[in-house]
């Protein structure tokens, strides 16, 4: 009955595509199979019964409690123009150098990634603010709005992100599920901390490849015959401070905790909401109407986070009662190849499940799927960790379903083409999938700053 | 009651949330779609995309929720349901309670959805016909 299972992707991918939300065309696809195969007598309903005990599982996972808390402080930052402040300022700095504008861009957009981790809120901000200005400086629709698109999607890679959140709460059952059916019962662990220290180094090294090849391609970019006087007036010492300051400290912060060891990564997340509460305080654009507007978007975007990982975990019940899960592993265990051809596969369908699901679905999904299989095969969950989150970082870049594409889309003046849009993008892909090959080449890159610690 | 029961407080927020905020998002339309053919679609074949969701993915969903946790959420009911923690709020039966009201308001604004397409598709037509005069 194994192939059953597959028959439930292949539906599952086509109910998605109708449009229905995500959450229900996951669960509702998977029910109706279970029902079908409960008549025919080949699906055990007896995995069903462990649908409340899972949804309980859901609600108590202290882990998860990080999610709406880092929500709230990227909503928060965004909303009381922390972001703002801070690529007016930078884009001052180096306004004078000819490749300046662009490389405040990826500067400013670490920040943000690092402060927000909002893929949406970092794309919108930069292509209000940057966009149009890097346009006026001369730069080509396509580089500018590849530039954006691509350090926006920094969020998801650069810790603290929700991203890394999900993931690590996946591995870390995953992994102890590998570990059990190896015979280890006194599994070690992986949580939350070590995939954001895991995640800094290649986070670092992708923001540098962004910047040099921004560095070597702006100027051939600007067009010259363009008047580029636009940063004349410098800014202070204290107007850069004041913008920069804040933001890195709140950073800093919640980093620190994390990395000291002072707090769980749920605890951080707690600092950083009230850190970005403060802030918004300072910068005197706290009032009740905005605190309520950020709560209510903070509700929505868990809402819509949690729904997916209720559907997913009904899915993946029924997946497994059709015995997919066995055949995936017999899936792996006769590849040719062994143990990279397995990862190898692994990243290449997640790469290409990218271009329609993004990197909540990804990894509710088929991370918790494959990730037991791999681990068992004894990758380290770490690395694979920050492979798999480099590689969905992609997934928000890729046509034509990249949701980076669409937030810039929403935003960017009609003379930007979407066909600009996803030429510019093409770039950077590349880039992520050289830093993919680096990390593959050399894992020391990951796992060298989570075994200091 | 200490410190253990704040800290668990959080987790009783954080249920809320997202089990009682999820209809609400339902609602105002931002549950994550993939979108590729739904953005193209007309305004009444999006409609019937979402009635069609609504009856036979998002009611029987829900309806299963419903009635496979009601037996489990008694059982904490009967027992009224403690902390394992020492000095843990004592309500994990009103917690796992919120799964019911999760099921239950989303069937409600399941209903309300597949109403209010019917009305779009109803109206669509009217204004068609309207245009044709």
């Amino acid at each position: 009955m194994e192939y059953l299972s597959l028959l439930m992707f292949l539906a599952v991918c086509l109910v998605l595509l109708l449009g229905y939300p995500v959450a229900y065309s996951l669960a509702g696809t998977a029910l109706i199979f279970a029902g079908i195969g409960a008549f025919f007598g080949v699906f055990d309903t007896s995995y069903l019964q462990a649908v409340p005990s899972r949804l309980f599982g859901i609600i108590s996972n202290q882990t998860l409690i990080a999610v709406p808390l880092f929500v709230f402080m990227g909503v928060m930052l965004e909303k009381s123009r922390v972001a703002e402040n801070l690529l007016i300022a930078m884009g001052q700095v180096f306004g004078r150098l000819k490749s300046g504008l662009a490389i405040s861009v990826v500067l400013v957009g670490m920040l943000l990634a690092a402060s927000t981790g909002i893929v949406g809120a970092t794309v919108v901000t930069m292509g209000l603010l940057s966009l149009p200005t890097m346009l006026k400086q001369g730069y080509s629709p396509s580089f500018a709005s590849g530039a954006i698109c691509a350090t926006g999607t920094l969020g998801q890679i650069i810790p603290p992100s929700i991203a890394l959140v999900l993931l690590g709460d996946v591995l870390s059952s995953s992994f102890q599920q590998a570990q059990l059916s190896m015979g280890v019962f006194s599994p070690e662990s992986v949580s939350v901390g070590d995939l954001f220290v895991g995640a800094l180094i290649p986070g670092m090294l992708l923001v540098a490849m962004y910047l040099l090849y921004v560095f070597i391609f702006a100027s051939r970019q600007i067009d010259s015959s363009i008047n580029k006087n636009l940063h004349d007036e410098p800014i202070s010492n204290i107007g850069l401070f004041a913008a920069l300051f804040p933001p890195l400290i709140l950073i800093l912060t919640v980093l620190g905790s994390i990395l000291g060891g002072f707090a769980t990564p749920t605890e951080a997340a707690g600092v950083g909401a009230a850190g970005s509460l403060i802030l918004a305080l300072i910068n005197k654009q706290l009032d009740i109407q905005k605190l309520k507007d950020v709560m209510m978007s903070t509700t929505k975007v868990t809402s819509m986070v949690f729904l997916i990982l209720i559907g997913a975990s009904i899915f993946s019940l029924v997946f497994r009662g059709f015995g997919g899960e066995e055949l995936i592993e017999e899936l792996f265990a006769n590849l040719p190849g062994g143990v990279f051809a397995a990862v190898l596969l692994v990243m290449v369908v997640i790469f290409l499940l990218g271009f329609i699901l993004d990197f909540i679905e990804i990894t509710f999904v088929v991370v918790p799927l494959v990730a037991p299989v791999l681990l068992a095969m004894g990758v380290d969950p770490i690395w694979l960790g920050i492979m798999i989150a480099v590689n969905l970082q992609t997934s928000f870049l890729t046509p034509p379903f990249g949701f980076a594409l669409f937030y810039l889309r929403g935003v960017a003046p009609p003379e930007v083409k979407t066909s600009d849009i996803y030429r510019g993008v093409a770039p950077f892909i590349g880039i992520q999938l050289l830093l993919l090959a680096c990390l593959a080449i050399w894992p020391n890159l990951i796992t060298w700053l989570p075994s200091l610690l | 009651m200490g410190w253990i029961a704040m800290q668990e407080s959080v987790m009783y927020l954080h249920g809320v949330v997202f089990l009682v905020g999820a209809a609400h998002t339902l609602r105002v339309n931002e549950h994550v779609r993939v979108d590729i053919f739904y953005r193209g679609f007309t305004p009444e074949k999006q409609a019937k995309v979402d009635i069609f969701g609504s009856l036979v993915l998002l009611m029987p969903v829900n309806l299963f929720i419903f009635f496979i946790s009601y037996d489990y959420v008694m059982s904490a009911w009967r027992i009224l349901e403690d902390s394992q923690a020492a000095g843990g709020i004592p309500g994990v039966f009103l917690l796992k309670s919120l799964i019911l009201v999760f099921a239950f308001t989303m069937v409600l604004q399941g209903i309300a959805e597949v109403i209010r397409n019917i009305l779009k598709i109803s109206q669509q037509k009217h204004t068609n016909k309207a245009v044709a005069k």
